[in-house]
């Protein structure tokens, strides 16, 4: 009796599962459309009919003909994933972190969405395979504050320069500026602590100034050697004067309906721990230097950015231009300390600049070519024979096949220094995509 | 009784003061997404409201940059209306965050969804991915070249401008009856127009047309784009061009912010027409408001259909 009842249950089921999944023909396609309008419009009227000037919002789900009632029923957040994936092509061998000529460099998934009527969440996870899992970025937005106030508390790319906001995979030349990276680091500089920004334009045009305490000036320089070491000194934010402290002013002008300037002033102040060391001979000569302990050391940098941006709105999909230029100066007290005889700081030089100048233009509506020019600060630590500032020179080919990819072609000759005669040329490849919602268009 | 009336003697001239220096009521400050909106907005709020508005008319809505300066305009906006349907999820979060103006982010009182008025086409049935194009997973966003769409968008600022200025309801209500009224004695000039070009072949480039194209009864028998927002290949545009010639269709409608080469290239193979229309108010210099948006257009796919 039982079997009877399935075969009857399955001989009733099978031809709906097979016209299921039989292919539609267009024909199928537009019934289904028409179908689908009708049930819509059918919908509308009767709930017009009834509601018959009843509506008083139009945000009501009662009074919603067009979207019926919640789009997310379980309040999930929003989840996105990006990858970000290397080929370095490079004749001397790969340039990248590792080694490797065709890598992974990061997979950095999102999670968004408002936390409550007060905040709105952000965590962005990074996934590789040198750092394993780590917290990119994890903060809360107040939404609710007045006077146009906005917090942000958490770990988040520090509003400093215009660059250093912009996710790496984001931006348009594969890595971040030299001086970004010589500064803070290839994925630029990242703070956990607070930041208030305020909105404000007293003399007619869009100013914000943003201002961060953060629990350190960076992250932990992990080529310090604390191995067998005693004097390892305080933790840099042991007290208050060394937490970092950055700042930043942003001013926006319309020239015209299709161009744009940008001009912003960062500055940031912080203590970093840096190695003590034990040199044979005077510092600077290239000595032989040993580890011997940890000391903190204020480091302090000013930059200042010019964005400028055109895009005729008629023919905004196929034709734009950025040039954008970022100057950024290193104002460390000048070397080397030493605490005892031969033992010194092993800190970079004091002051000293660098920056990029940066062209973009768009070809083609999924096409774009750009340049790039860096000239870099000179990093080298006081213990090492500096060669000078070291410069790059870059060109790249963007093409986007849809919003949610993109492949970059880059070449890149960099000379490690001003003293240095020889160079060392650099073919990368970027292929980049995204999973999940719509994202804004950076700006 | 002295005291008494020694309060008073303060009291009343200070209250005088006090009301005369109150200032007139203020206008709903309405900041609008599109210049469709802001017209519509214009037309039920008059004199009583101000409007500005984000994108222009001739500008790909898709892609408009999150400008800094319109963060400014919307510091300190009553109301801000929007077509929705993730139109405009490539600027709009990033201005409403930027602005911190909790009365026009989700939940304040003008944060004005006006796709939750409108009927809706192309609302995807079953599993929806990015192999399907830019896909709005919502239904079609491009409502507002249906005039029936028009009026509920009217009746919506409608409801709105009273719920938030309840003193002026009886103006918003007189201007929406006028709207309406210019609406539809438009509408009945262009009849006999509709009627000359219902169930004729077209094409279109992006599926911004499908509201018009079911308000005008053409058939649209094929779009430029192979899935929307995916530009035109080259096996496409071939099956396109015999779609074209089987079907009989003669014209090729398209916005003006895309690059028309490639249609003039499917017209030439064709002998179609290429027919670029403003998808919106102020789309070309003249189209300065939603009714003669409307009338140009269906006048201009008549004439090209016919």
């Amino acid at each position: 009796m039982r079997g009877l009842f399935f075969l009857c249950a399955a001989a009733l089921v099978t031809p709906v599962v097979i016209a299921a999944q039989t292919p539609r023909t267009g024909r199928d396609s537009v019934a289904r459309d028409s179908i689908a309008r009708a049930d819509s419009i059918s919908i509308v009227r009767e709930l017009e009919r009834m509601q018959a000037g009843g509506d008083t919002t139009g945000n009501r789900p009662g009074g919603t003909p067009g979207q019926q009632g919640a789009t997310n029923t379980r309040l999930l957040p929003d989840i996105s994933v990006v990858g970000d994936m290397i080929a370095d092509f490079s004749p001397k061998g790969s340039t990248q972190e590792g080694g490797a000529r065709f890598g992974i460099r990061e997979v950095e998934v999102a999670l968004q969405a408002a936390v409550d009527p007060y905040f709105r969440g952000d965590v962005f996870l990074g996934v590789s395979d040198e750092e394993g899992i780590s917290i990119e970025q994890a903060f809360i937005t107040t939404t609710a504050l007045p006077y146009g106030i906005e917090a942000r508390l958490g770990r988040v790319l520090m509003p400093f320069g215009k660059q250093n906001q912009t996710h790496r995979h984001d931006l348009h030349t594969i890595e971040h500026s030299y001086i970004v990276q010589n500064l803070f680091s290839p994925e630029g500089l990242k703070g956990t602590g607070a930041t208030l920004s305020k909105v404000f334009a007293p003399l007619g045009f869009y100013q914000e100034i943003q201002a961060s305490v953060i629990d350190r000036f960076g992250e932990s320089d992990e080529s310090l050697v604390v191995d067998g070491l005693e004097d390892l000194g305080e933790p840099a934010n042991q007290s208050l004067g060394g937490l970092g402290f950055a700042a930043r002013l942003r001013n926006y002008w319309d020239l015209s309906e299709s161009a744009n300037i940008e001009l912003g002033f960062s500055g940031i102040t912080g203590k970093r721990e840096r190695q003590l060391v034990r040199g044979s001979e005077p510092p600077g000569s290239g000595s032989i230097i040993t580890p011997v302990g940890i000391r903190n050391q204020r480091q302090s940098v000013i930059a200042a950015d010019l964005t400028y941006r055109w895009r005729p709105l008629q023919q905004g999909i196929y034709r734009s231009f950025i040039l954008q230029a970022e100057y950024m100066q290193q104002r460390n007290p000048d070397g080397p300390f030493f605490v005892l005889d031969r033992d010194f700081v092993d800190a970079p030089r004091g002051t000293n600049g660098g920056g990029y100048v940066y062209a973009r233009y768009q070809i083609s509506r999924r096409g774009f070519v750009g340049t790039r020019f860096d000239y870099v600060a000179d990093v080298t630590p006081v213990s090492d024979v500096s060669n000078g500032n070291p410069r790059a020179w870059s060109a790249y080919y963007e093409f986007f096949p849809s919003e949610f990819s993109k492949l970059v072609g880059g070449y890149e000759r960099y000379n490690p220094g001003t003293s240095v005669p020889s160079g060392i040329n650099r073919f990368i490849v970027q292929l980049a995509f995204s999973l999940g919602p719509h994202k804004p268009h950076p700006f | 009784m002295l005291n008494r009336k020694f309060h008073f003697s303060v009291a009343a001239p200070l209250l005088a003061v006090a009301i005369a220096a109150a200032p007139a009521r203020a206008q709903l400050k309405v900041v609008t997404s599109t210049t469709d909106l802001a017209d519509i907005a214009t037309e039920v709020g008059g004199n009583k409201i101000t409007v500005r508005h984000i994108g222009e008319g001739y500008q790909d809505p898709h892609f408009i940059e999150a400008k800094p300066s319109f963060v400014l305009q919307l510091r300190n906006a009553d109301v801000w209306a929007f077509v929705g349907l993730e139109l405009e999820a490539g600027w709009m979060p990033l201005l409403l965050n930027g602005a911190r103006n909790r009365k026009i982010n989700p939940g304040g009182s003008g944060h004005l969804d006006v796709s939750r008025t409108i009927p809706l086409l192309d609302i995807p049935r079953g599993n929806v991915d990015r192999s399907q194009g830019d896909v709005h997973a919502l239904g079609n966003p491009h409502y507002w070249l249906d005039p029936e769409n028009g009026r509920r968008i009217a009746r919506l600022f409608q409801r709105k401008f009273t719920e938030l200025d309840p003193p002026n309801a009886a103006a918003y209500a007189a201007n929406t009856r006028a709207f309406e009224s210019k609406l539809t004695a438009a509408e009945r000039a262009w009849q006999p127009q509709l009627a000359s070009i219902r169930e004729k072949p077209v094409v279109a480039w992006h599926t911004s047309w499908r509201y018009l194209a079911n308000y005008t009864k053409v058939n649209i028998v094929g779009f430029m784009e192979p899935k929307p927002g995916v530009p035109p290949s080259p096996s496409h545009l071939a099956g396109l061009i015999q779609t074209m010639k089987r079907t009989g269709a003669k014209v090729i409608v398209m916005e003006p912010f895309y690059n028309r080469k490639t249609a003039d290239f499917v017209a030439s193979k064709t002998g179609a027409t290429v027919l670029v229309l403003p998808p919106s108010v102020g789309g070309v210099r003249g189209l300065d408001d939603y009714v003669a948006l409307l009338r140009s257009n269906i006048q201009k796919l008549a004439t090209a259909v016919q």
